[in-house]
């Protein structure tokens, strides 16, 4: 019986002790409350040597419960992690809104340029209206070559183009017949931002805002950065817009299976024709925030919204490009270069814009008339003349950019 | 209750602090959760020894009772302390589990709003969970705790056959006794702890509105009511049959015959076979219908 108290007694010990060393082995909590929800939370305990995710977006402001969501005050990385907003990636569409947006956030007003989510929900990007109402109409599933469908249902808020419906209905594969629209459904959908990605390496690529502006190092899906930019470079954009091409032998879209190291001769349609200034810069030096991300309306093809031609930035021979001089020290122009520092643009500065009024806030002309070009992801300057004024043999009533690719197109 | 905050927006909250963020706070509760857990299945092995040795015969027969009572009052403490997480792990099964009482005819409404505190589990539900286990329940355990031992030294200690029956006459005296206990405590003590550091007691992220719950499983040891309402009628099943085990337990010793004195307090007397074996078939069956509970 005393035998028994000894042990019982000396065992109660061992486990008291085993609970002390193990309470002292446990991670000391690391606390951080942002400024932006005043709500202590503990997430750096364990992710204290992730980098910042922007320099628009400092922890100690924001923190990583006002984005990713979850539980501030767990230490248990099943208990933290468990209703965390889109997973790893909080911007997917599905759970943007609560992420992102906010009036304070990315959900404010048009006319401040803080719409980006509605925006983004409605572009072509993302609702793929375009083609679905193409293959629909082609296989004479509906009598008009408009949008009624999207990847998903959305419904536009901030219409401004009266020519442009009002919603889209979620296409549903399964009410459809024909075996071309069935099989449009089947390989065609994946890659437009509201949809699941398909798996696998080439076809990889975040959803959401993470989709564009956290580019991971050669589209590498391996390598996920802690990262939003507005400094995208082209091998971003590629991972969706350069996974391959459509084989009409076959009526199969045949993925790359390689990692395209020339931009000249790897990229793109073969057919296609491309002045140097296409494939040396980065996608986002020319195409504008609109055109990338949408403007409010529900378009039925990328013509209504894509809108950049040479003329843009170049002119014609009886016009010099469109600019304007910032006055406004809150002008869009300039908050946008402070997003992305790469050119010193101040009040007083003159810069181009587009037919559409979107500043080119990295394009800024020169005393000598002559213009300046800072890429948005390299840095590199360029410097380029106007039209107006050279040999150009150019019609009048020739403007558009193909018309500019029958001289001046590389060879390939 | 330092830490702990009875308001629906903060309880998971609080219960976070204190597992992971107060010193020795995760240890507590785990230890806190085993010890409730175990103290069902102690008490359900101490009714079973108790049916099983005939001990509840003659005039030990209200004591029983009193036992019985307290085993009830264990479970609606177990029931009440599960449901102060507010997490998702509770949800259903606090939902179902008041919803049973709102099946019961005609006093059923009456009975959900004075349990709830409303018509919908909420703030003032919580609180009076909160009430009842750190204080109702508590006085209530205490009384009938104490009466309970009180009545077995009235009634002669455990239950042993007259002293002529015996061959040894003799009982362990009082040191004995404590001896006997502190190694009971030290021993239980070493399993709680080892149990606590080895499973944790459960944690839920907060109720989200609009969610479907994560966990729809009641809290094990109502499994069986809740295997039982798969069959049919919320009211028959989930309430009337429950109860009707509780009832069969507590007129036993009333109904059946008891076990002789000089078989008092050993094991499977012939005098209460009849008891043994009504409590084997429903013992049997609740354990069945908790492990079809638990697949």
């Amino acid at each position: 019986m005393k035998l028994a108290t000894v042990f019982a007694s000396a065992a109660m010990l061992v486990a008291l002790v085993a609970s002390w060393i193990i309470q002292d082995r446990q991670p000391k909590p690391v606390a951080l409350t942002p400024t932006f929800t005043g709500q202590v939370e503990y997430c750096l305990t364990c992710h204290a040597d992730l980098a910042q995710i922007s320099t628009s977006h400092p922890v100690e402001t924001f923190g990583c419960v006002s984005c990713h969501g979850g539980e501030r005050l767990a230490l248990d990385a099943d208990l933290a992690h468990s209703t965390m907003r889109g997973g790893a990636n909080p911007s997917d569409l599905a759970a943007v809104e609560e992420s992102c947006g906010g009036a304070d956030c990315h959900n404010g007003l048009a006319q401040d340029h803080r719409d980006h989510i509605q925006r983004v929900q409605t572009s072509l990007q993302t609702t793929y209206a375009g083609a679905i109402a193409q293959m629909r109409y082609t296989f004479g599933a509906q009598a008009d070559l408009a949008a009624h469908y999207g990847v998903q249902a959305v419904e536009t808020q901030e219409k401004t183009n009266p020519n442009t419906p009002d919603a889209l209905l979620a296409f549903d594969p399964s009410k459809e017949t024909a075996p071309g629209i069935l099989k449009f459904a089947e390989n065609c959908l994946t890659c437009h931002l509201e949809a699941e990605p398909l798996p696998g390496a080439q076809t990889y690529r975040f959803t959401g805002c993470a989709a564009c502006h956290t580019p991971t190092p050669g589209g590498d899906p391996e390598q996920i950065v802690h990262r939003l930019t507005t400094a995208i470079p082209y091998t971003q954009c590629n991972t969706c817009h350069n996974r391959g091409n459509y084989d009409l032998r076959s009526m199969t879209f045949q993925t790359r299976s390689d990692l395209a190291t020339d931009r000249l001769h790897d990229y793109y349609q073969p057919i296609a024709q491309f002045t140097r200034c296409e494939y040396t810069l980065d996608c986002v030096d020319c195409h504008t925030r609109q055109e990338a991300m949408g403007d409010g309306n529900i378009y039925s093809k990328k013509k209504d919204i894509q809108y950049i031609q040479c003329k843009t930035c170049h002119g014609t021979l009886a016009e010099l490009p469109k600019t304007t001089t910032i006055t406004d020290p809150n002008d869009l122009a300039l908050r946008q270069a402070f997003l992305n520092p790469v050119i010193d643009l101040k009040v007083g500065d003159t810069i181009l814009v587009t037919d559409k009024d979107e500043p080119l806030w990295n394009i800024r002309q020169l005393p000598d008339g002559a213009y300046e070009m800072i890429g948005k992801a390299t840095g590199q300057r360029f410097t380029f003349r106007p039209v107006k004024g050279t040999a150009c043999q150019q019609k009048v009533d020739q403007q558009e950019s193909r018309y500019c690719h029958e001289c001046h197109a590389v060879q390939r | 209750m330092f830490y702990y905050n009875p308001n629906p927006d903060l309880a998971a909250l609080s219960i976070q602090t204190i597992t992971f963020l107060v010193p020795f706070g995760g240890l507590l509760r785990s230890l806190h959760y085993w010890a409730a857990q175990l103290l069902i299945v102690t008490a359900t092995v101490h009714l079973l020894r108790v049916i099983f040795t005939g001990a509840y015969a003659r005039k030990r027969r209200f004591n029983y009772l009193l036992g019985i009572l307290l085993l009830v009052v264990c479970l609606i403490f177990d029931f009440s302390g599960y449901v102060l997480r507010w997490d998702e792990g509770i949800r259903w099964a606090l939902v179902v589990g008041t919803n049973l009482i709102r099946s019961i005819p005609l006093i059923g409404p009456t009975l959900y709003i004075m349990l709830m505190g409303g018509v919908q589990p909420g703030l003032a539900s919580l609180l009076r969970f909160y009430a009842w286990h750190i204080f109702g329940l508590t006085i209530v355990l205490l009384i009938i705790g104490a009466w309970h031992l009180f009545r077995v030294r009235r009634d002669g200690g455990i239950a042993v056959p007259p002293p002529e029956l015996r061959p040894d006459p003799a009982r362990i005296n009082r040191f004995e006794l404590v001896r006997r206990e502190v190694l009971a405590m030290l021993i239980s003590g070493v399993v709680l702890v080892v149990l606590a550091l080895i499973k944790p007691a459960p944690i839920s992220a907060p109720i989200q509105e609009g969610l479907t719950a994560v966990d729809g499983r009641a809290p094990w040891f109502f499994l069986w009511v809740q295997q039982l309402l798969r069959w049919g009628d919320p009211f028959l099943w989930g309430v009337l049959v429950p109860l009707g085990v509780l009832a069969w337990l507590a007129v036993l010793p009333y109904l059946l015959p008891e076990s002789k004195p000089e078989e008092a307090g050993r094991w499977f007397p012939r005098g209460n076979r009849a008891a043994q074996v009504s409590v084997t078939i429903l013992g049997t069956a609740i354990l069945v219908l908790t492990l079809l509970g638990l697949r």
